[in-house]
């Protein structure tokens, strides 16, 4: 039985074929090392809060941001020159739209990044993915991690930050600045007994927040306690639960305040919602975002908190008085007062203890 | 009547390899950074050269540190899923078969959680520890191999049934172990997990995974391709082929190790993306038969193609935000998919 | 040739066992779904051998064993005891390739996953004797055309597999066995989905197969008639023991029928000269 042999020629091409594809990944691996610009001769040697060693180039000049928290950081230490990039989710404050965006916090554009020649790219813990440092590291770009879980954290957190990026007095004077801001504030509310809040970071299904998160610390420092005891960061929380602990208040983070009252009617009109005497009677507070962000900016949404669980607390004029570098909208606290649904529960004399009025019980 | 010959063979691989060829260079010159087709042709002429020091930096690093490796990645999970959701078709004689429906990728992704919830705990040294999720991934797949190779026997032999019944149960399984995960434990590296379980090529390796993936590529499809026509033979029914000269139990130990190693290699650094494994063998039957000598190598290059293209999409689209490979090949996929099914039906 | 000394046949001293292509040496087999019950289906040791050229029927009602006792001579199943030689060689000791190159078995039916050309299917037959990571070679093609020509299906040869009517198919299938190039051709009830004329063509194709190319031939059937006309010995089985083995003539006696099939039957001599078989209607 006669078989045919492969000609020779075609099995040459082949073994070539074979050969080139083997030959691929050793070539251009090598073509990765060389292809590395000359590296600036001074490096410092930190470790971040992910407990990474961390060799940053001196001076920081280009600076890439992961985080719309860590761009606000950035922005509070007057450092935003230096920052090339952030992520499509930076919006606080407005300048950081127009600065060249590297894509998601999560799925970023590495090329886009690579483009900017960063000296340093910041990133959250809590936020990006550790394969986007694994690609970093791969790629020879450094990464600096922050991972603050209280207030406190936040502010040494942006204390240690500004000093990696060479501006350390900046970083004093933020730190200074939010310490005294809070200090004051114990000094108001400290003595006063903690209000019963609910944080609900989504409402279908219900979402709240952990014990050790920094947001659950921030309530603390407002006059509140989550009614929430969980060491997942985002526990989903059982209605009959919170039915049963029956929170003093609802707490909010929306952009903006007038929003939030038709959904909680909507709520109070589903079954489930509407036991929880804090639903049905619209006992709620809502403060800005900035909550939702372990930058500095959170120490308003803590004053903003403050002075609507305990405005006895706030006796002198709270409005425009207060000064919010660089803050938008929310409006003063006591406008929350006025967000009364506009149905005929509204009408009622009663209506105004409703907007959160501590006296409502 | 024609049978086929080499010369066939390779003419038809060729073409598909001219196509990848274009879909590489394509891919090269789009990204959320532009690169003109001048500068792309210079650097490769100085790369070819050996003049790699010439290299423009503006480009260098994003093309030949990024781009290049993401697009060889691309290269080999495409064509090392469509080689495997090849191989279990024939080895299940099912045409719904993919790559995963033996639960190869919920046992990496189960491996990948526990290595990403490890990691924290393990002091290792930055290298190691950047490749202990596609460890931890490959881990998991070999494990799910060797459970569902001992649940798949009947009369100590592969049964294609028996087989696919509990690839099928353990998948179910281990995906529930993985929501369970997903939504209990705290640590936070878990949070990109959504992402990389819709399958992701967007993460940068060292240049030993590539060693490992090249390797391991050609030593599973080459296992494979030697039983190239006993799966033809299979294909006509078990009993069928035993009469006509297949030992069937040994294809079937050898097939099922084999692709199931490829699809580890696959989702160990890419994630689970959906329909390549699948859609990719149906297209390629479509135009080059059911002939497994043909439809090995040029599933495998078609997988390539599909996956350069689908992740230079998924790069492009919204740039610089990245989609999730495994979107764009479902989107892409699914009415494929169903166009294929129509077609067939007629 | 197989010079040991083998057992000769109940039903036919003549045969001389230098010539038989085909032996089967006191094979049985049990069957039991659990070890450690007892069997749920015993073959008790069966013999007898077969020439080239030969067409053996395997007779006998259902489940009395015909079909093991084919995947015995097959290499499918593996014998309790006894052995079976082809050519001196011991069929189960082969392996599948080696045996693939002697022995072709004829299925019924072939359900294709994925659609094929008759040529494709056919030239499959050729597997055995090729190696791996070979294409076929000219002598192949070759091998496979005349496999269509002899069962007169050469006009087949680029018709798909699924648009092809049941008589097509089993030539096609007959075809690929043909390209195997066997020297035992192994048939189980071949004639179950055929019209009475397809009968007919395929009993007359094997007999004129087995006669121009001296293949052996055993078919597993339970048609009297079919089997009393074209079959040279035939092996009357029931209930897993083999009763008798001889020519046509020796094995259809009323009587043994009777016993055999329950049913009363007459048997008379047909106008070919063999035995033909009537079944007894009550009035």
């Amino acid at each position: 039985m006669t078989q045919v042999s492969i000609p020779r020629f075609q099995s040459a091409v082949c073994v070539t074929v074979a050969a080139m594809l083997c030959a691929a990944p050793p070539l251009f691996a090598q073509s990765a090392s060389s292809a590395t610009p000359a590296a600036t001769p001074l490096f410092r040697e930190v470790t971040d809060e992910a407990g990474r060693t961390v060799r940053i180039p001196q001076p920081v000049h280009r600076i890439v941001s992961l985080a719309p928290s860590l761009t606000e950081t950035v922005y509070a230490l007057g450092l935003q020159d230096r920052l090339v990039g952030d992520t499509d989710y930076c919006d606080y404050p407005p300048d950081a739209k127009t600065k060249t965006k590297v894509g998601g916090a999560i799925n970023p554009s590495l090329e886009q990044i690579a483009a900017l020649h960063p000296d340093l790219v910041l990133m959250a813990k809590s936020l990006n993915r550790l394969e986007t440092v694994y690609s970093l590291d791969n790629l020879g770009i450094s990464a600096y991690a922050v991972d603050p879980h209280t207030v406190d954290g936040i502010i040494s957190s942006s204390k240690k930050l500004a000093d990696v990026l060479g501006a350390p007095e900046a970083g004093d004077l933020i730190a200074a600045d939010l310490q005294r801001r809070l200090a004051d504030l114990h000094h108001r509310i400290g003595a006063l007994p903690p209000k019963r809040v609910l944080f609900a970071v989504w409402t279908e299904p219900l979402i709240s927040i952990g014990r050790d998160t920094f947001i659950a610390d921030a309530l603390r420092r407002a006059g509140g306690v989550s009614i929430v005891d969980s060491s997942q960061d985002w526990p989903q929380v059982n209605l009959e639960e919170v039915a049963r602990l029956q929170p003093d208040y609802l707490v909010f983070a929306a952009s903006h305040a007038e929003s939030v009252a038709p959904q909680l009617d909507a709520l109070a009109r589903l079954p489930g919602w509407r036991i929880i005497d804090a639903v049905r009677d619209r006992r709620y507070a809502v403060i800005s975002e900035a909550v939702n962000r372990p930058a500095p900016r959170i120490v308003e949404a803590i004053e903003d908190l403050a002075k609507q669980l305990h405005p006895e607390a706030f006796a002198e004029k709270p409005e425009a008085g207060k000064e919010r570098p660089g803050k938008e909208i929310p409006p003063p606290p006591h406008q929350s007062f006025l967000h009364l649904p506009l149905d005929i529960h509204s009408s009622s004399p009663d209506a105004v203890s409703r907007g959160g009025c501590a006296c409502a019980r | 009547m024609r049978p086929l010959t080499f010369r066939r063979l390779f003419i038809q691989c060729f073409i598909l390899a001219v196509i990848l060829f274009v879909v590489v260079v394509v891919a090269m010159k789009f990204g959320a950074v532009p690169v003109s087709l001048y500068a792309l042709g210079r650097d490769v002429l100085r790369f070819l050269l050996g003049q790699t020091s010439q290299i423009s930096t503006d480009y260098g690093l994003i093309l030949w540190n990024i781009r290049l490796p993401r697009i060889l990645l691309a290269i080999i999970v495409g064509a090392s899923l469509s080689v495997a959701g090849t191989s279990f078709q024939a080895l299940l004689r099912n045409p719904l078969a993919d790559p995963y429906v033996l639960g190869v990728s919920s046992g990496a992704s189960v491996g990948a959680i526990l290595a990403l919830i490890a990691t924290p705990y393990l002091a290792l040294p930055p290298a190691v520890s950047a490749l202990l999720t596609p460890m931890g991934a490959f881990l998991g797949a070999a494990a799910t191999i060797t459970a569902v190779y001992f649940l798949g026997r009947r009369e100590g032999q592969i049964d294609s049934t028996t087989l696919l019944l509990g690839g099928v149960i353990t998948a179910s399984f281990l995906n529930a172990i993985i929501m369970f995960l997903l939504s209990t434990v705290t640590s936070g590296n878990t949070r990109g997990m959504a992402f990389w379980l819709m399958g992701d090529l967007s993460t940068s390796y060292q240049k030993s995974v590539f060693w490992f993936l090249g390797i391991g590529f050609f030593v599973a499809t080459g296992a494979i391709y030697t039983t190239a026509t006993d799966l033809n033979l299979l294909l006509a029914g078990e009993k069928e082929a035993m009469h006509l000269g297949v030992d069937v139990p040994r294809v079937r130990l050898v097939v099922y190790i084999a692709a199931s190693f490829l699809t580890g290699l696959a989702v160990s650094v890419s994630g689970s993306i959906a329909y390549v494994g699948l859609i990719v063998p149906h297209i390629m039957r479509l135009i080059f038969g059911s002939d497994h000598r043909t439809l090995l190598p040029t599933a495998a290059l078609g997988g390539a193609i599909a996956l350069v293209f689908a992740d230079t999409l998924a790069r492009t689209v919204v740039a610089p935000t990245e989609l999730a490979v495994g979107a764009v090949t479902a989107v892409v996929g699914a009415p494929l998919f169903i166009y294929l099914l129509r077609r067939g039906a007629s | 040739m197989s010079s040991s000394a083998l057992a000769r046949n109940a039903g036919d001293p003549a045969r001389s066992s230098s010539d038989a292509r085909l032996s089967v040496e006191q094979v049985s087999y049990a069957y039991s779904a659990n070890p450690s019950q007892a069997p749920l289906f015993t073959l008790e040791a069966t013999s007898f051998q077969a020439k080239p050229g030969e067409i053996v029927a395997i007779l006998g009602p259902n489940a009395s064993g015909k079909s093991t006792l084919l995947k015995l001579i097959s290499g499918a199943l593996a014998p309790l005891s006894g052995r079976i030689l082809l050519d001196g060689f011991v069929t189960h000791s082969l392996t599948p390739r080696t045996r693939a190159q002697r022995i072709a078995v004829v299925q019924q039916e072939s359900r294709l996953l994925f659609p094929a050309r008759a040529w494709e299917f056919v030239l499959q037959g050729r597997h055995a004797h090729s190696r791996t990571l070979r294409f076929e070679s000219e002598d192949d093609v070759i091998i496979a055309k005349n496999a269509l020509a002899q069962v007169g299906a050469a006009d087949l040869s680029d018709r798909w597999m699924d648009q092809i009517s049941g008589g097509e198919k089993q030539r096609v299938i007959l075809a690929r066995a043909l390209a195997q190039q066997p020297l035992l051709l192994l048939l189980d009830e071949p004639t179950l989905h055929l019209d009475i004329a397809a009968q007919v063509d395929l009993l007359h194709s094997l007999r004129r197969l087995a006669a121009e190319n001296r293949y052996t031939v055993v078919v597993v059937t339970h048609e009297l008639n079919l089997a009393a006309e074209y079959a040279d010995q035939v092996v009357l089985m029931q209930r897993g023991r083999c009763l008798r083995v001889g020519p046509p003539a020796a094995i259809y006696q009323r009587e043994l029928l009777e016993q055999v099939f329950q049913t009363p039957l007459t048997v008379a001599l047909g106008s070919s000269g063999r035995p033909h078989v009537t079944v007894v209607s009550e009035r």
